[in-house]
């Protein structure tokens, strides 16, 4: 009968490679976020006069 | 002869020119003379007692500490933070990101007295300060050191710098000819600017490498280099930012309208350029930790002053930078930009003095004479700068 054995994840990097992957993902999330239209800015909103 | 003649005389009215430039402007007695006339003058003092009786009679330095808040300070965290220089040479001139090019002259002029001033500070801290030019002429120098490669830079990034600033000097001496002249040779010095910048700016951190026993492992790493280029980024970047905001204020009146109205844009575009930068900084940094299996370290009172660092003052800023830019609020921009200085501030006091000979039972302490004597240099650097801005066309006038 075979069986498995479990590597571990530090010894083998594999969580260094698991966090390359996750970075990549939020890099595009954060440059994604940041060329999005800009929202209108509220204080200048609020500081035009009324009519 | 007759050259000579006309050569004389035009120095003489310029020097005449000179010394009349040289009279104060403006009120005598605001808060910052009051506090920084005294501190200069007693940092004189305490100079004067360092170069008649030793580095010993003002300093906490030792054998076991080579490398104090002088070096910490001045030269680390100084050259770093004088990265937007070349930061911004490389948006505008070879980007062609004009947005930027109203603000190219007064960051010039700032990298060039950081690097006066802060690489200058050296002369302060060698023991025996003459020896200082001897990279430079040949004497008993390793042509394999890093410092060799470090010092060349200072010296060549210094006349880079001078000579993109030089027009500005050309056109406020009145000098129209050499001004055009040193207009044309901008775009040269500014490229050769960048790769030396890239070089040394690496090239201050890989000086530890060879100190890999005496820092903690959590901040020592092969990729010190690395972190030290890519922190002057967002360090340089920050400081434009938060230099920006001060000048914005204090010299309004020596800017130009159009550059008013366009002050808000370019502080957002610098402050999404720097939550890129620090998120990819904090990629490395985490990258490492991991690489290097740094996590028993992590659970011990060093462990949590480098989380400190890292999430408070990179990872925090980082994602006030993009809520900012995102929100379009400018305060916000100026906290983070003060946040990520102070960060860099730390990273470079943590690598070179606190975590430095980390299990040493004796540790350095800077003497109050040592912070006298940075604050001295601090606000010399801001007075020169304060006599040059009014009066050269530093600022854009448009």
């Amino acid at each position: 009968m075979e069986y498995y054995s479990y590597v571990n994840i530090f010894e083998t990097k594999g969580l260094a490679y698991i966090l390359l992957i996750c970075f990549l993902v939020l890099g595009i999330l954060l440059i994604k976020y940041l060329s999005a239209p800009e929202k209108k800015d509220s204080s200048a909103a609020e500081r035009k006069p009324r009519t | 002869m007759n050259n000579a003649a006309v050569f004389t005389g035009e120095l003489r009215s310029f020097l005449k020119f000179f010394l009349q430039e040289l009279k104060p402007r403006g009120k005598w007695l605001t808060p910052f003379n009051v506090i920084s006339i005294p501190t200069i003058i007693l940092g004189l003092i305490i100079l004067y007692f360092r170069f008649t009786e030793g580095l010993g009679s003002v300093t906490n330095l030792s054998q076991q500490f080579p490398f104090g808040f002088w070096i910490g300070f001045d030269v680390m965290t100084g050259v770093a933070l004088a990265g937007g220089a070349y930061v911004i040479c490389f948006v505008v001139y070879v980007m062609r990101l004009e947005k930027y090019h109203c603000i190219v002259k007064v960051t010039v002029l700032n990298g060039l007295l950081a690097y006066v001033f802060y690489s200058g500070a050296l002369v302060l801290d060698l023991g025996r300060p003459w020896h200082i030019i001897n990279p430079i002429i040949g004497n008993s120098f390793g042509y394999n050191s890093v410092l060799f490669l470090v010092s060349w830079h200072f010296l060549l990034y210094m006349i880079v710098l001078f000579v993109e600033f030089s027009p500005t000097i050309a056109e406020w001496a009145h000098w129209e000819k050499l001004r055009k002249f040193l207009t044309g040779l901008t775009l040269g010095a500014v490229i050769i600017g960048i790769t030396l910048s890239i070089l040394h700016q690496s090239g201050v951190g890989a000086m530890f490498l060879m100190a890999k026993p005496k820092i903690h492992p959590l901040w020592y790493s092969e990729y010190i280099p690395l972190l030290y280029f890519v922190s002057s980024i967002f360090a340089g970047l920050s400081m434009i930012i938060f230099e920006g905001s001060i000048s914005h204020k204090v010299f309004s009146n020596l800017i130009g309208e159009k550059t008013h109205h366009s002050h808000d844009e370019i502080v957002l575009g610098l402050a999404k350029a720097a939550a890129i930068t620090m998120f990819v900084y904090y990629f490395f940094l985490a990258f490492i930790f991991m690489h290097g299996d740094k996590w028993k370290f992590i659970n011990t009172p060093w462990g949590y002053w480098y989380l400190v660092e890292v999430i408070g003052f990179v990872l925090i800023p980082c994602f006030m930078f993009a809520y900012a830019v995102r929100n379009r609020r400018l305060g916000v921009i100026r906290v983070a930009a003060a946040m990520a200085i102070f960060g860099v501030v730390l990273n470079r006091q943590n690598i070179c003095l606190i975590a430095f000979n980390w299990y040493a039972e004796n540790r350095y302490y800077p003497s109050w004479q040592e912070i006298v004597v940075t604050l001295m240099v601090v606000f010399v650097e801001i007075w020169v700068f304060r006599w040059i801005v009014t009066r050269m066309s530093v600022f854009s006038k448009e």
